[in-house]
């Protein structure tokens, strides 16, 4: 340890920044963890390298992304990539955007404030159109650092003003991430390249909620209201400038000379839109495509094992929710929730449909990949035998029910899988699967009886949930008292306080302190049950280098080249 | 004539009316808001209420009805709920792209299929019909979507022969695009090859036994002679019915076909629009393939008509 390089840290260091630094220097934190807490807390690039330099470890790509997003990629100039995106679903405006294909096209021409690191693009950030970002001790105010010198693509200056009058069309639209943490007027020009942010609460993971993983926070200029969209109004200081644009078709963008990173390596970019992963897959095994910015293990195999395709397998928050009613049905009884749960293999689940890729779950939404899971927590395994003696202690034995799930990538193969395993316990699920309409609309959370939500949910269900860079969403939404998609009914009393402390915790102990609450209550009350994390897999052709997505559509190609 | 095109494009009228109709309805029908759809279940209520507001989804019915019904008349459709845009220069883009690949599936099948029909007939029995029906039998059992992704992958990926995407790059020439479009095509001629070649040889037949067709042979005409004066337009009337409903399905959209070949015909946007519940864009879809019908029927009711004069004089009298 070297204290004198250490301590020329400290002494630059806010609070928040200093319990992070500390917690490294203490072995609490690894030192992946300590990258991806230190960038959410505005440790500069340089303050990460010299603290791990300092505690012994080598900076080598240590630090996220410093003046470009993406490393530099040694590669040939010139040339168009040819991308497989989702088409999208609704009009190009980044305030009012709702699916992955808007928010991959809008993203190759405006950027955010916090973008996704080269490195770890599903959960460390890294600087974008700010170049640091500090808490106050409280982590109720942020302040922003602008960068300077950026342009519009229509050649006007990039100033604070573009950034609060964004954040003000977020907060009017009614943006989830931003809901009852920033209000009206909460954004404030300090100076023309300085913001602070007043939060309505202290928000630990606040530079989260204005980057890549809060989709619609792209920064737009101060005359491009809410309804504006990016083919209509073609603008930005991203990478690229928008040529043309057709929903049903493609898109292709131009290099923007004048970006702030510099020239970017490769001329053009076009987007091809695809409703399916299947067509993606034939494309670029037909040499139309040269990078699919995601697929899945069921349509995607082939490319897997495909010497000329270099796949990229993160680990992610990506999962499967077995919802139990716990407030109506035949599964009040926790002992019941808990032997349906104990029948599943998830070795063998996360095997047969991810071929490996897939980190186990253990009844919570904490994913492995969050700095503050707590592994301290044990493991729910198969155990037929508990299984059978928590059914006949709840009087259950002998369960049949009735497994919802929509038509979705392989949840209906998950469905079947759990039948089978549910079974060894003397549990007989009988399996619907339903349109993806129906089943969202009439089994997971039908819009009638209004409150409390989803109280017209089937007593068991299986439903897909996205990744997210924090589980905020999963928690006040899945399982909150009262939340809008607790089609499970779930209310502890324990939970939401545990989940109130985590949002407010800015600390990283006081953080795990809270997971370790969460990851007990949930295991123990089983109102869902959550088998896996699977990986979220990207990949290109090899001609290719540089390039990288970041788990909701955007798509990252500043410094992508040809090889 | 006129009298004759005129009853048609009437009952044409009609049709139309209903068609549009029907699919106000069924739009209409399922509770669904349409503020809340486009602008997602985070946005608040009143961002939801002042879309529908301008959208005028918050009207009466009835109201939206007679709008609805004018809007066609004028041929103001209104925007796309999904992108925000006039729906009808959209949909000529789309039926556009599906006039192309149904153009090109047609010229493969109608020559072939209608060659096959008329050898097999002149070969009744014989081993050359058992092959061209089996053939037809078999080719018209397998759908598009199996044939279309044999034909992407042997084709496409093994030999990359051709591309496996239907969109060819923006301002190709006639010859890349034919290139791009050469697969589907091929996937949707296979089936109406079958349908095609059977009709037609089954017509062909029917004449061949006819009085007036002996009486031509023993009258001394040649074959070829035979074939040409009396045979052909009077065994093709059937296939021309088959052909003009083709049309139509074809023009309508194949979603199968479009599917495998990633190619944004009529029938990827409509199903786009009705997953999206676009009701502009689909009301106007339908008003549009069923113009497609209609006139695709009406071609070949005047092609029937000019061929068979009694059909012509039924219909006038």
């Amino acid at each position: 340890m070297d204290y004198s390089k250490l301590d020329k840290v400290r002494q630059t260091t806010t609070p928040l920044q200093l319990d992070v630094v500390e917690s490294f220097a203490r072995g609490r934190l690894s030192r992946r963890e300590f990258i991806q807490r230190g960038a959410i807390v505005g440790l500069s690039m340089g303050a990460i390298g010299a603290v791990i330099a300092a505690c012994g470890g080598s900076t080598a790509s240590a630090a996220p992304g410093t003046a470009a997003p993406g490393s530099a990629a040694p590669g040939k100039t010139g040339g168009t990539i040819r991308v497989a995106a989702q088409k999208p679903s609704g009009p190009l405006d980044p305030i009012l955007m709702q699916d992955l294909g808007s928010y991959g096209t809008t993203a190759l021409s405006f950027e955010f404030l916090c973008t996704s690191d080269a490195t770890e693009p599903l959960v460390t950030l890294a600087p974008g159109l700010a170049t640091k970002w500090t808490p106050d001790a409280t982590g109720a105010v942020w302040t922003f650092d602008l960068r300077q010198g950026v342009k519009w693509q229509d050649g006007t200056d990039f100033t604070s003003a573009d950034v609060v009058a964004t954040m003000e069309r977020l907060v009017e639209s009614g943006n989830s991430g931003l809901k009852g943490i920033l209000e009206p007027g909460g954004a404030v020009a300090a100076d023309a390249n300085t913001v602070t942010f007043n939060l309505a609460r202290a928000n630990g993971n606040f530079p989260y909620l204005v980057s890549t993983f809060n989709a619609q926070t792209l920064i737009t200029p101060v005359d491009y209201p809410t309804t504006t969209t990016l083919d209509g109004k073609p603008n930005g200081t991203g990478a690229w400038k928008l040529v043309n644009y057709n929903a049903q078709t493609g898109a292709t963008f131009e290099r923007n000379d004048a970006w702030w990173g510099g020239a970017t390596p490769l001329d053009a970019v076009e987007l091809i839109y695809f409703d399916a992963t299947g067509p993606m897959v034939t494309a670029y095994q037909g040499g139309q495509v040269d990078y699919i910015i995601q697929f899945d293990v069921l349509s995607g195999a082939s490319l897997l094992n495909d010497p000329n395709f270099t796949s990229v397998a993160l680990k992610a928050a990506l999962h499967r929710q077995i919802w139990m009613r716990t407030d109506t049905g035949q599964f009040t009884d926790k002992r019941v929730r808990q032997a349906l749960a104990l029948t599943f293999n998830r070795p063998e689940l996360i095997q047969q449909l991810f071929q490996g890729k897939a980190d186990i779950g253990n009844d919570h939404v904490i994913a492995p990949v969050y700095p503050y899971f707590d592994s301290s927590i044990p493991q729910r395994e198969q155990d037929i035998e508990m299984a059978k003696q928590l059914l006949a202690d709840a009087n259950a034995t002998g369960l049949t029910a009735t497994l919802h799930c929509g038509q979705i990538l392989e949840i209906p193969d998950l469905a079947t899988l759990l039948k089978s395993q549910a079974s060894q316990a003397g549990i007989t699920l009988n399996v619907e699967v339903e349109s993806l309409n129906t089943f969202y609309g009439a089994q997971w959370c039908p819009a009638e009886p209004k409150d409390p939500p989803c109280s017209g949910a089937a007593e068991l269900g299986i439903v897909d949930y996205g990744h997210r860079a924090t589980p905020d969403v999963y928690l006040n939404s899945a399982l909150s008292t009262k939340g809008v998609w607790n089609s499970s009914q779930y209310s502890s009393d324990a939970f939401d306080e545990a989940f109130k402390e985590f949002q407010t915790a800015v600390g990283v102990d006081a953080q795990k302190a809270a997971c370790n609450k969460i990851e007990t209550v949930l295991l123990d009350d089983t109102a869902i049950s959550v088998p896996y994390f699977y990986n979220f897999l990207t990949g290109y052709s090899n001609k290719f280098t540089g390039a990288y997505s970041s788990g909701l559509g955007q798509i990252f190609l500043g410094s992508a080249s040809q090889v | 004539m006129a009298r004759f095109i005129g009853r048609r494009l009437l009952l044409a009228l009609v049709t139309l009316w209903l068609l549009a109709t029907i699919v106000f309805v069924i739009a209409n029908v399922l509770p669904n808001d349409i503020g809340r759809t486009i602008l997602g279940p985070f946005a608040p209520q009143e961002s939801v209420d002042a879309l529908n507001e301008k959208l005028g989804t918050n009207r009466p019915i009835l109201v939206q009805y007679v709008d609805s019904m004018i809007g066609i008349v004028t041929l103001d459709y209104g925007d796309s709920y999904v992108t925000g845009r006039p729906v009808l220069p959209q949909l000529f883009e789309a039926i556009g792209r599906s006039a192309k690949l149904a153009g090109l599936a047609l010229l493969i099948t109608i020559p072939l299929a209608i060659v096959a029909g008329l050898f097999a007939a002149r070969r009744r029995d014989k081993p050359a019909d058992r092959a061209i029906v089996l053939l037809g039998v078999t080719s018209s059992s397998i759908p598009e979507f199996v044939t279309g992704t044999i034909l992407v992958v042997v084709i496409g990926v093994h030999f990359g022969l051709l591309p496996v995407l239907a969109t060819p790059p923006a301002d190709s020439d006639i010859l890349t695009q034919i290139r791009y479009l050469l697969m589907p095509a091929t996937a949707m001629a296979i089936v109406y090859f079958g349908y095609i070649a059977r009709m037609t040889r089954a017509g062909t037949i029917d004449v061949l036994q006819s009085d007036y067709a002996r009486t031509a042979t023993m009258k001394g005409l040649t074959t070829s002679q035979m074939m040409r004066h009396h045979v052909l337009r009077n065994a093709l009337i059937p296939t021309v019915a088959v052909i003009a409903v083709q049309i139509g399905y074809l023009f309508g959209g194949i979603i199968a076909v479009e599917k495998i070949f990633n190619y944004n015909g009529m029938g990827q946007t409509m199903l786009f629009a009705a997953q999206q519940k676009d009701i502009p864009m689909l009301t106007a879809g339908a008003i549009v393939i069923g113009i497609v019908y209609m006139l695709a029927t009406l071609a070949s009711d005047m092609t029937i008509a000019w061929m068979n004069p009694r059909i012509r004089l039924d219909a006038e009298r």
